[in-house]
């Protein structure tokens, strides 16, 4: 029995130290991929760890020329939001891989993935980018999704003169700041949110023509409220009238209490601006329970494989507005090969992961130098960028990318491409 | 309107009072708070999520598999940690600042092994209500407030009417006096950790086939440890009552008042109960409780 204990305490140490070590800056290379499963609905699902740090290093790489390229990863490794952190980690290392195995950049010269958790807080992001920059050498950084943490970088950035590419963070100020000058070394590859929140409300007013409108957003998230600000702004603009506004906290799981008060005000329509499927498809459930029965609309929150499935039909026939990447058939063979060899679903965050790292790829060869400067100027000059979230074209004087958006709708287990709108 | 919101109280409550009662239990034995005590429902979750969807097992032993997971590991965690350090002769203090280390590894282990994505059961209810006045009440919630209330009763019984019960109560009257008497103190405490982390893992479950399965959903636990200082640190049925008091609370603020307010009046009642009564609606007269 004594024995017995020993050696489950000795498993729980284990756990212990795999769970202290695992978060850490060492570059994880992902072990060979547990075997795929079934392609059916749910995603592989063995209990392997993806343990990574592993011995195979860089062994089996082609020969390199010359010194290895650092590009830094900065996300939100760890906690409540670690599932796009790691997302587009998987996405960046895959991409990478992919790179390496092709020759790598400049004639040869190996690309190398450096991660550090920035927790998806402001303060943890910027020591991580600074980190990168000063222990790492890195000549550019992907990450972080959240705007509030690349509001803080963009300014860092300038000063240690490497360009950081922001992947979901879509706050106006992660480019440019208060006063409208530009952060020459801070760039990003989503939408802004004034873009994606006035498609949204011109969409339900003029296509969808509805009058009334409920609005829910997740209170303290940059994104969800300033999109939400925008979405209303567009759509009263359009003469339509917001019955009901409700918020819930970031991590609230129970939205009865709030969908109470917008089934008491009888939308046509609910605009529903948060970030995480699981929380979309279990506010949708409970609003189908409480008798909701309006068409629910979303932005590019949304993006997600299992969003339909998990929603289990209280989603059917609802849109959301997005890049137009999302659905092809290349991003839909990266998501099997992210299934494949981390044992996760796609996100669009890994689309995200992957861009960035071939967006450098471009900036670097079009530079050929990896000296941090002129791939800034490279990205700058980027005339159009052909990655898996689209096509990117970028806007020198605001670093902000413009990319036309695609309407989603629900039917049955997935969202349809339905068509393309612009802003106006 | 308020009758729904009444109902949609009482179902968030019940999932506190599963995790709330364990924080009593184990409180009122150790004096101590554990902190992981979400984690070991977070736990029992993910071990039925191991069963159900990796290991192909039925639902209902896979959640069977689920509960004894939530308390195995908090039999260990007793075993090997704070048995520990109650024999070292440490202050309780320590007691919890292991279990807050505890928390953080269970959490960081789980988003390590199962990514931080969300994982849910194959078992799913068909998505429908009961209409009463003016109340829609979900089948699921009407079901998990069933087998919560079922349990509870049950932990009540235990706690008041059998042999089990007495010792428990005992040593948490008096644990010296108790083991002089012959009650097997260290053996008796196991027992709870085992009967608070199968509850744990209960809530653990029902957690996720509501709101999915997710390595941060044991955060849930500070609800349920202000349920139990509510009802007063110690006291099972106070738990139980504290748990649905701050259900409708924070429901009746989400809906009436604002979600944004809704932590700050849960805590402010806390506050105002800490400065009233400081033992809390059922609590004991003690002095040195967290």
């Amino acid at each position: 029995m004594k024995r017995l204990l020993a050696l489950l305490l000795a498993l729980v140490m284990v756990f212990a130290l795999a769970a202290c070590g695992g978060s850490g800056k060492e570059e994880t290379k992902p072990t060979e991929a547990p075997a795929a499963a079934e392609g059916e609905k749910e995603e592989s699902e063995e209990a392997e760890e993806p343990e990574k740090a592993e011995e195979e290093e860089k062994a089996e790489e082609p020969e390199a020329s010359g010194e290895t390229i650092k590009i830094g990863y900065v996300s939100d490794l760890t906690g409540a939001t670690a599932l796009w952190g790691t997302a587009g980690q998987y996405g960046a290392e895959e991409a990478i891989k992919e790179v390496n195995a092709a020759g790598g950049v400049l004639g040869g010269r190996m690309l190398e993935l450096v991660p550090m958790d920035g927790k998806g807080e402001p303060a943890d992001s910027v020591t991580a980018f600074k980190n990168l920059v000063e222990q790492h050498d890195i000549v550019a950084s992907i990450g972080t999704n959240f705007s509030s943490c690349n509001i803080p970088m963009a300014a860092v950035a300038d000063e240690l003169k490497v360009p950081i590419l922001g992947t979901a963070a879509s706050n106006e100020l992660v480019t440019v700041d208060e006063n409208g000058n530009l952060h020459p070394y801070s760039f990003r590859m989503c939408f802004i949110d004034s873009y994606l929140g006035t498609v949204v409300g011109n969409y339900a007013a003029d296509t969808l023509k509805v009058k009334k409108a409920a609005l829910f957003t997740v209170a303290g998230n940059t994104n969800s409220e300033s999109v939400g600000q925008f979405i209303k702004d567009a759509f009263t603009s359009k003469g339509g009238e917001i019955v009901s506004e409700e918020q819930c906290q970031e991590g609230d799981v129970e939205f009865r209490a709030q969908l109470a008060n917008i089934k008491n005000a009888d939308p046509d329509i609910v605009f529903v601006i948060m970030n995480d499927y699981a929380k979309i498809a279990t506010f949708a459930k409970q609003a189908r329970e409480m008798g909701i029965e309006c068409v629910m609309m979303g932005h590019d929150g949304w993006d997600s494989q299992q969003l339909a499935g998990e929603a289990e039909g209280a989603l059917e026939g609802c849109l959301y507005v997005s890049r137009i990447g999302f659905s092809t058939p290349e991003a839909r063979e990266f998501g099997e090969k992210i299934r494949d060899n981390y044992n996760t679903s796609m996100e669009a965050e890994c689309l995200f992961g992957r861009d960035g790292v071939y967006w450098l790829v471009d900036a670097i060869e079009r530079a050929g130098s990896a000296d941090p400067t002129a791939i800034r100027d490279a990205l700058e000059e980027t005339d159009v960028f052909e990655g898996l979230i689209g096509t990117l074209v970028m806007d020198p004087a605001t670093h902000n990318p413009s990319m036309a958006c695609a309407i989603y709708k629900c039917e049955g287990d997935a969202f349809n491409f339905q068509e393309i709108v612009e802003a106006q | 309107m308020f009758l729904q919101q009444f109902v949609t109280g009482i179902s968030v409550g019940g999932i506190y009072a599963l995790l709330a009662t364990g924080y009593s239990l184990i409180y009122s034995l150790l004096d101590f708070s554990n902190w992981a005590h979400g984690e070991f429902a977070m736990v029992g979750a993910y071990v039925a999520i191991v069963f159900s969807t990796m290991l192909n097992v039925p639902f209902v032993p896979a959640a069977l598999a689920g509960i004894i997971g939530g308390a195995a590991i908090s039999f260990l965690c007793e075993r090997f940690a704070y048995r520990r350090i109650r024999k070292n002769g440490s202050p309780n203090m320590f007691l919890m600042i292991a279990a807050m280390g505890l928390s953080t590894v269970f959490q960081q282990a789980a988003n390590l092994i199962f990514s931080g994505q969300y994982r849910s059961y194959p078992f799913k209810l068909p998505i429908s209500t009961v209409h009463v006045a003016n109340a829609y009440i979900g089948v699921l919630d009407l079901l998990s407030l069933v087998i919560t209330a079922v349990i509870l009763i049950g932990l009540v019984y235990m706690i008041n009417k059998t042999q089990f019960g007495l010792n428990v109560r005992a040593i948490a009257c008096n644990a010296p006096a108790a083991k002089v008497l012959g009650v097997k103190v260290d053996k008796s405490i196991a027992s709870v950790f085992l009967l608070a982390g199968g509850l744990a893992g209960v809530a653990g479950i029902l957690y996720g086939m509501k709101y999915n399965v997710f390595p941060t959903m044991g955060n849930v636990g500070l609800k349920a440890f202000i349920s139990s200082v509510i009802g007063g640190l110690g006291s099972v049925p106070g738990a139980i009552v504290g748990a649905l008091l701050l259900g409708v609370l924070e429901t009746l603020v989400s809906g009436y008042i604002s979600s944004s307010l809704r932590d700050f009046f849960s805590f402010a009642l806390l506050i105002v109960l800490l400065l009233v009564k400081p033992s809390g609606l059922f609590g004991v007269e003690v002095q040195d409780k967290a």
